[in-house]
């Protein structure tokens, strides 16, 4: 009798089998696509570790570059060579006994040469709520045991 | 009851335990091994490299803008001995191209026969310019285009390596090279400025340096820091009038035979350096020469290296000390009548001349240039304690504080030393005996040029860094006399100047001046006839914004400043105005009077 019950609650042996097999196969897919996901990141992160270094490298060759060309305009732009232009251009140096001089009421030349903003005197930020106030309760619980150990507490009892 | 084939599955059981215990086994080993850590060491070679980050350095500008000093690429030439497998095409294309080697060393270096045991790197060359490097890359395209066609593995420059770095570049070349210095760029690790700005300014040009990680693990790369770049800085000079300076002084050296010169243009209002030349010229593009430009003791910059006795200019700064002390004014006179003053009854002074000028006053003893007349100023109405009181009150005996390296100073011989003699007071009155500096005697003149006031010389005007200016302020240094005194010897000093008809008045303008002739001495005395000539003057009168010094060092077309440094002191100055914008004295008078 009670073997005729156990059976008839007993599952079927190929199902028992399928279960597993599903079981197994689930981990493999869970398994896989964990894998894939870190292939998918590392790649990525691999990649842009490449786009970096590459983008290091230009930043570089422009910089060399721009350092060049600017010599290069400051070449052109010599002494020499402007002197050498003028000339070619008919100008030549003012002679004072001939010169014509204008008055121009308001014009005031630009006396020094600006290439970045003035200094600016930049304020700390002066904190508005006391520190004691923002520190979390642990930290303030480890300060006082720190403090008290190390016996160079200074706070007043007032 | 066992299973079947249990012994079958112990035994397998049992192989994969130990092949499994074997194999953690050898993994520690492997980790405890002697050579292992030579292998960590090698992997993490492979990783990455630890390199030091050199910043951009900084450019330097003239008051206007212009660039003084900068940066350009420049590449390191190497070979990489593993590498190379063509020595002949190697030596061949670096010896054609660059100037300093030799197609036979060339060829020793790359064909070693080390090569193929010691990955050794050489340099060639520490730098070759953008233009070379193009010329090799179209050589070693046309190489490998033969290669293909030929299908064989020569020629070839594989093993020859270039790379791109920053390399100090004056596009002006010699231009204000004696205030600029040079930047000795060869050596990364050791490379400074030397002298001029680069030099006094050398910390905040560089910048600072950093030590970073460049990984080639694409997994470890992360973003480089930003590097600041070194500061920038403005000078005080005007690159216009510092070409203005040079091809003046060039002339004027070949006009009179001088062995070398210097000539300054400062503001007196703030000490700014307008323009400061000084021979020997110098193109700092070419730093290695230096030696060949100056052998030996040559100084870099005679304005501000050199001392030397500078004569009758000196004569000022005595004039100044009694005019405001009070022991003369300008109706004080003295009698020259027999043109030797006698020091202490054992030294006698002449004059310039030899000759006797009778009563003058002391616009007179200035204008005729009287040695006797300012040793007896120096002797009977100063007398040593204020005399040099005054001298040292100038600034004489110390340096100026000027921002550019080399300044050099000679220390004055004072009444407290063992070995000095009354004859120094004297001597010391008109400039011998005493040694002093171009900048020194700039310095000093400010004081009377800007209404007593002395003011610090300085070249640089602004420092730019972290993308803010810095403006420098003009710094009071002293002030030795007052503006009465200033006002006084200034108009003393114009009228001399007009009425001696000077070679150095130029028509239109106020100018007030002394001119100097200084002997040398030898070892035994001033025995040369060579002298130095100077010329110290300002203007205009009634505003002066600018006080010009002219120093020829031994001309030999004459030996008197009259007749060298006061012609040039007015070609200077007739150039001077134009460039500054100053009109003549009327028309400027005129628009004042309308304003």
């Amino acid at each position: 009798m009670k073997k005729r019950f156990l059976q008839a609650y007993k599952q079927a042996p190929w199902r028992i089998q399928i279960q597993w097999i599903g079981l197994f196969l689930l981990g493999l897919v869970l398994a896989a696509s964990i894998a894939g996901l870190y292939l998918n990141i590392s790649g990525q992160a691999a990649t842009t570790g490449r786009r970096i270094q590459n983008l290091e490298y230009e930043i570089g060759e422009i910089q060399n570059e721009i350092a060049d060309l600017t010599t290069n305009l400051a070449k052109e732009q010599s002494v020499e060579k402007m002197k050498a232009r003028a000339e070619e251009m008919g100008f030549k140096l003012r002679d004072p006994s001939t010169a014509v001089y204008l008055e121009i009421p308001g014009f005031n030349p630009a006396d020094s040469l600006v290439l970045a903003p003035p200094r600016v005197n930049v304020l700390s930020e002066s904190p508005s709520i006391r520190s004691s106030y923002r520190s979390s309760l642990w930290d303030w619980f480890v300060q006082k045991i720190w403090m008290s150990a190390s016996g160079s507490a200074t706070e007043g009892g007032n | 009851m066992k299973p079947p084939f249990y012994t079958r599955y112990i035994i397998v059981a049992a192989v994969c335990l130990i092949l499994g215990a074997a194999i953690v086994i050898q993994m520690v080993r492997i980790n405890y091994n002697t050579y292992a850590q030579e292998l960590i060491v090698k992997a993490q070679d492979y990783q990455g490299v630890t390199k030091t980050i050199y910043p951009e350095r900084g450019t330097i500008y003239d008051r206007s803008g212009h660039v003084l000093a900068t940066n350009q690429i420049g590449y390191e030439l190497g070979l990489e001995l593993k590498s190379v497998i063509d020595p002949e095409s190697i030596a061949f294309a670096t010896a054609n191209l660059l100037e300093d080697l030799n197609y036979a060393d060339i060829y020793a270096i790359a064909s070693t026969e080390k090569r193929e045991i010691e990955n050794r790197y050489y340099v060639l060359s520490s730098y070759v310019s953008k233009e070379k490097i193009d010329e090799l890359e179209r050589l070693n395209e046309n190489y490998a285009q033969r290669r293909a066609e030929t299908e064989s593995t020569k020629p070839s420059l594989q093993g020859l390596v270039w790379t791109p770095m920053q390399q100090r570049a004056y596009p002006e070349a010699e231009l204000a090279a004696n205030v600029l210095g040079f930047y000795n760029y060869f050596s990364r690790e050791t490379a400074q400025g030397v002298y001029g700005v680069e030099e006094a300014y050398n910390r905040l040009l560089t910048g600072k340096s950093q030590e970073v990680y460049l990984a080639n693990d694409p997994y470890l790369v992360e973003v480089q820091e930003n590097i600041e770049p070194g500061a920038s800085l403005v000078l005080t000079i005007d690159r216009e009038i510092q070409a203005m300076l040079e091809e003046t002084l060039t002339e004027a050296i070949e006009w009179s035979d001088a062995e070398g010169g210097t000539i300054i243009v400062a503001d007196p209002e703030t000490g700014e350096i307008l323009g400061m030349a000084s021979t020997p010229y110098f193109d700092p593009n070419r730093y290695w020469e230096y030696q060949e430009t100056f052998p030996g003791i040559t100084p870099y910059n005679r304005a501000i290296g050199t001392a030397y006795e500078p004569g009758s200019v000196f004569k000022v700064i005595t004039m100044a000390a009694a005019l405001d002390s009070g022991v003369a004014d300008l109706e004080t006179t003295y009698t020259d009548s027999t043109g030797v003053f006698w020091v202490a009854d054992s030294w006698p002074i002449y004059n310039w001349d030899g000759g006797a000028w009778g009563e003058q006053d002391m616009t007179g003893c200035m204008q005729y240039s009287l040695n006797v007349c300012l040793a007896h100023i120096a002797i009977d109405l100063l007398k040593p304690d204020l005399f040099y009181q005054y001298v040292q009150s100038f600034g004489f005996g110390r340096s100026t504080g000027i921002d550019l390296a080399g300044e050099a100073n000679y220390p004055l011989r004072l009444p407290q030393n063992n070995q000095w003699v009354e004859l120094d007071l004297a001597t010391n009155s008109f400039g011998q005996g005493i040694a002093v500096t171009p900048i020194q005697m700039v310095t000093a003149i400010t004081a009377i040029a800007n209404d007593g006031r002395m003011m610090t010389p300085h070249v640089v005007r602004s420092v730019m860094s972290n993308g803010q200016q810095y403006n420098v302020r003009p710094q009071v240094i002293n002030s030795p006399i007052s503006a009465e005194t200033a006002q006084t010897l200034t108009e003393m000093l114009r009228i001399a100047l007009e009425e001696e008809a000077s070679n150095a008045l130029v028509s239109g303008y106020s100018l007030a001046g002394k001119t100097g002739t200084g002997e040398i001495p030898t070892e035994f005395g001033y025995t040369s006839e060579l002298t130095n000539t100077s010329f110290v003057g300002w203007g205009p009168t009634d505003d002066p914004k600018f006080v010009v010094y002219v120093w020829l060092e031994k001309p030999t077309i004459s030996k008197w400043g009259s007749e060298v440094a006061a012609p040039v002191f007015k070609d200077v100055v007739e150039k001077l105005v134009v460039l500054m914008n100053i009109p003549p004295d009327d028309i400027r008078m005129g628009l004042t009077n309308n304003e």
